[in-house]
């Protein structure tokens, strides 16, 4: 009966913890701010941000010296390239660059006097394309329609090049044929931006929100001495473990909750790539979530105040999506930042959800990941223990030093 | 002489005023982590992130269902692409497939069966590439990779053909290709990632803190009460008291911005056309229009609490708004001119300017003016914060 009275005692205390830490979270404006503006207004807007997902029709300027059927002919097929649109086809080369310094032009096509006179001679004929590398999508969509455009104009003038060839050997080359080539976009139809990079941000915005909630809350708690109810047990590791568990439970079924509007609702409502199996991206989301939260308790020995913690974890939201290797390859970063992906738990995570939700990953192709959160719950689960008992203890010295003064 | 006198009160109320927040800073370890470890950490951080910068030796596969000479030869051209390694040999496309799932390679090349015999015949061959468009900067530089070594490598049956039956080269050449393109990536030939990102990220960084910094030494004052003393320091004039209180901060900013920019452009060799002088004067007033964004805010609702957790979703707003990564022109209109209203934005566009072409003043006076604005607009809404501070009423919202 002992026993069952024993555990009785701890889930009685574990629920009272995860009580009152519920009703800290629904009483604070702040908090909440950062719940809905974070989670619902941000889960829209940067959704809503990244929806145009594709370079279209991006104005290009054409400096046609050669002024023949040909130039224009080529002017009409990059202008039928979806990526740009010709702004203007009558400047001269000065104009032109004066269009791209207005950024009014993302870039410009030069071609030359000769351009018509050399294909007709049976030479070769260069056009040059410069293009801007302000952001790389320019230079992208600059890139395809240029060279696009240069094979559409290739393919139907070779039949016209025959002539320049000696003529008994026409018949043989005509019939020998060039090796087709076909390149497939993998696990992104649209080929868009937005698709790319939503799923990612998502998942880092579940950790850094996440991560400030627990920052404000624990700030909070050690800038009003709110730890001194649970004086007496940073003597031993169980009874606080009991804290972290509690507050941990709470912050998780918020979250899941969160992880359903964010992770299952936005994807249907702007049609990001979703080929992932509910199944899997649960079972991702329970380390994710763990860990994140251990690791926001964890870090609570650095904040002083309810605020503090917001100015030490915002800045680095852009930082999370380099580490989870998804907008860079991690095979290329220096060793240090391999090392980081493994510690902070935005990292594995996203790239896990990344490969589940827009490639279909299964459990088996996520392993390392998988594994690795796990092992964060396990560290950050003692480490976020160790810090508790820290501060109960800062807090009771500080509240002693306190009773001593208004004695004196 | 009553203005003269006048002045010197208004002087001493500043350097008071500055000495106060001086001693607040440096009694807070705090401020020592934000204003000087965190921008630290972040030049290190984008300086260092893209290892070298180019995106070279990306892991990519071969399935090689032909197992010929023939075969074996266009292996050995794709591997020659210093864009990619070939690490792996996959026995048929459903391996490779599970391996781009694992992230094991970012892309692979299928050769057919019955590659050579019908490149010999002149049936017709095929050869498909696979690229990873679920990381898409990846993804590109593969395809872009695939795309001009595959290109050449599909006329080369002509090629051969023609050169067998002694046709000169050059003839051959201009017959498959009559129209040629020369392609120029402006600024950053390489089309290096760290050219390209490394010098903006830093500032979408730093801006964040610098935001937050603004609104959190300006908040702790109302919520632990001393914004009495604060203004009593300043002799009652808010605008000494705002000044003084931001520009200890102002000179560890300019500081740590200068020396981002020695450590991008002088470390880093990142190339930029413009001089010492345009470049640093941007940063710093980048740095204190970003501060006086910072006041405006706060001094919209002057509770800490609230209006911190707003600022730090504007700050990193700023990283998609800046326009760095997808083209502002190209978001829904109103998400592009809801972008002007981040200082970030502004020096973008003027910094590239700077870095790219150093094409002058006159291509981005609005974007110097906005900057200026924002130090405006936070003046005008002072005599509300005075007020605010003065009612006590914002000290206890949480």
């Amino acid at each position: 009966m002992k026993i069952l009275d024993k555990i009785k005692y701890k889930i009685q205390d574990i629920i009272s913890i995860m009580i009152s830490e519920f009703s800290t979270i629904a009483t604070s404006y702040a908090i909440l701010l950062v719940l809905i503006g974070g989670i619902f207004v941000y889960g829209f807007l940067y959704n809503y941000m990244y929806a145009p997902n594709l370079i279209r029709n991006a104005p290009i300027a054409v400096v046609d010296n050669s002024r023949t059927a040909l130039s224009r002919e080529y002017t009409r097929l990059i202008n039928a390239a979806p990526q740009v649109s010709v702004y203007t086809n009558a400047a001269d080369f000065p104009e032109a660059k004066e269009l791209m310094k207005k950024k009014e032009v993302i870039g410009i096509i030069y071609i030359p006097e000769d351009f018509d006179v050399r294909v007709n001679r049976g030479n070769e004929s260069i056009y040059i394309m410069y293009g801007t590398t302000d952001a790389f999508l320019y230079y992208l969509a600059m890139q395809e329609s240029s060279s696009g455009a240069m094979m559409a104009i290739d393919e139907k003038y070779r039949p016209e090049m025959l002539v320049f060839l000696p003529q008994q050997d026409t018949p043989i080359i005509t019939q020998s044929k060039a090796i087709s080539v076909v390149g497939t976009a993998l696990y992104n139809h649209t080929e868009g931006y937005g698709s790319y990079l939503i799923p990612a941000v998502l998942m880092v915005i579940i950790f850094q929100t996440l991560l400030m909630v627990i920052g404000m809350i624990s700030g909070d708690e050690k800038n009003t001495g709110a730890l001194s109810i649970y004086a007496g047990r940073e003597k031993s590791f169980f009874p606080v473990s009991r804290i972290v568990l509690g507050k941990t439970f709470v912050y998780c079924s918020l979250y899941f909750i969160f992880s359903l509007f964010l992770l299952g609702l936005m994807p249907v409502l702007f049609s990001l790539p979703n080929i992932g199996h509910k199944y899997e991206i649960t079972m991702l989301m329970i380390p994710y979530l763990l860990a994140s939260s251990f690791f926001g308790l964890a870090a609570s020995v650095f904040y002083t105040d309810s605020e503090s913690p917001l100015l030490m974890i915002a800045f680095f939201s852009v930082g999370l999506i380099f580490l989870s290797g998804v907008s860079y390859p991690l095979e290329l970063m220096p060793w240090y930042w391999k090392v980081a992906h493994f510690i902070i738990p935005a990292a594995p995570g996203t790239l896990a959800f990344v490969k589940i939700n827009s490639m279909g990953a299964s459990m088996a192709d996520i392993r390392q990941e998988y594994i690795t959160l796990w092992l964060q719950c396990i560290v950050y689960f003692i480490f976020a223990v160790m810090a508790y008992r820290y501060n109960i203890k800062k807090c009771m010295t500080q509240k002693t030093r306190k009773e001593i003064g208004s004695f004196m | 002489m009553n203005k003269k006198m006048n002045r010197s009160i208004k002087d001493s109320a500043f350097i008071s005023v500055l000495k106060r927040e001086w001693i607040r800073m440096i009694s807070r370890k705090l401020y020592f982590g934000a204003c000087i470890v965190l921008p630290l950490f972040s030049i290190f951080f984008m300086a260092t992130i893209f290892g070298s910068g180019q995106m070279e030796n990306i892991p990519v596969g071969v399935v090689d269902y032909d197992q010929t000479a023939t075969s074996r030869s266009v292996i050995r051209t794709v591997s020659a692409v210093p864009t990619f390694k070939v690490t792996e040999y996959y026995i048929d496309d459903i391996s490779a497939r599970n391996a781009t799932q694992k992230k094991q390679i970012y892309g692979y090349l299928v050769i057919p069966p019955n590659f050579e015999d019908n490149l010999l015949n002149g049936n017709g061959a095929t050869l498909s590439y696979y690229y990873h468009y679920a990381l898409l900067s990846v993804g590109s530089e593969v395809r872009g990779a695939f795309e001009t070594v595959l290109q050449t490598l599909s006329l080369s049956p002509i090629v051969v053909e023609a050169t067998a039956l002694g046709i000169n080269e050059s003839l051959i050449e201009s017959f498959l290709v009559p129209i040629n393109t020369q392609s120029h990536p402006l600024y950053n030939p390489d089309l290096d990632y760290s050219v390209y990102l490394s010098n903006p990220f830093f500032f979408i960084l730093f801006q964040v803190i610098i935001l937050l910094v603004t609104v959190y030494s300006i908040g702790i004052e109302i919520k632990f009460k001393t914004g009495n003393i604060w203004l009593e320091c300043a002799k009652k004039n808010m605008v000494i008291a705002v000044l003084g209180k931001i520009l200890p901060y102002t000179a560890i900013f300019v500081i740590m911005g200068i020396f981002a920019n020695y450590v991008m452009f002088g470390v880093m060799h990142i190339p930029f056309s413009c001089g010492f002088w345009p470049l640093n004067l941007t940063t710093v007033l980048f740095i204190i229009a970003t501060q006086f964004l910072g006041v405006f805010l706060f001094s919209l609702f002057p509770a800490i609490s609230i209006i911190i957790s707003i600022v730090s979703m504007v700050g990193s707003l700023g990283a998609t708004l800046s326009g760095v990564t997808f083209p502002a022109p190209f978001f829904f209109p109103i998400i592009y001119y809801l972008s002007f209203l981040f200082p970030v934005r502004h020096f973008i566009e003027i910094n590239q300017n700077l870095l790219y072409g150093d094409y002058g003043y006159a291509y981005t006076w609005q974007n110097v003016a906005a900057l200026f604005a924002f130090i405006l607009v936070a003046l005008l809404l002072l005599p509300h914060l005075k007020k605010a501070i003065l009612s006590h009423k914002y000290e206890n919202i949480r």
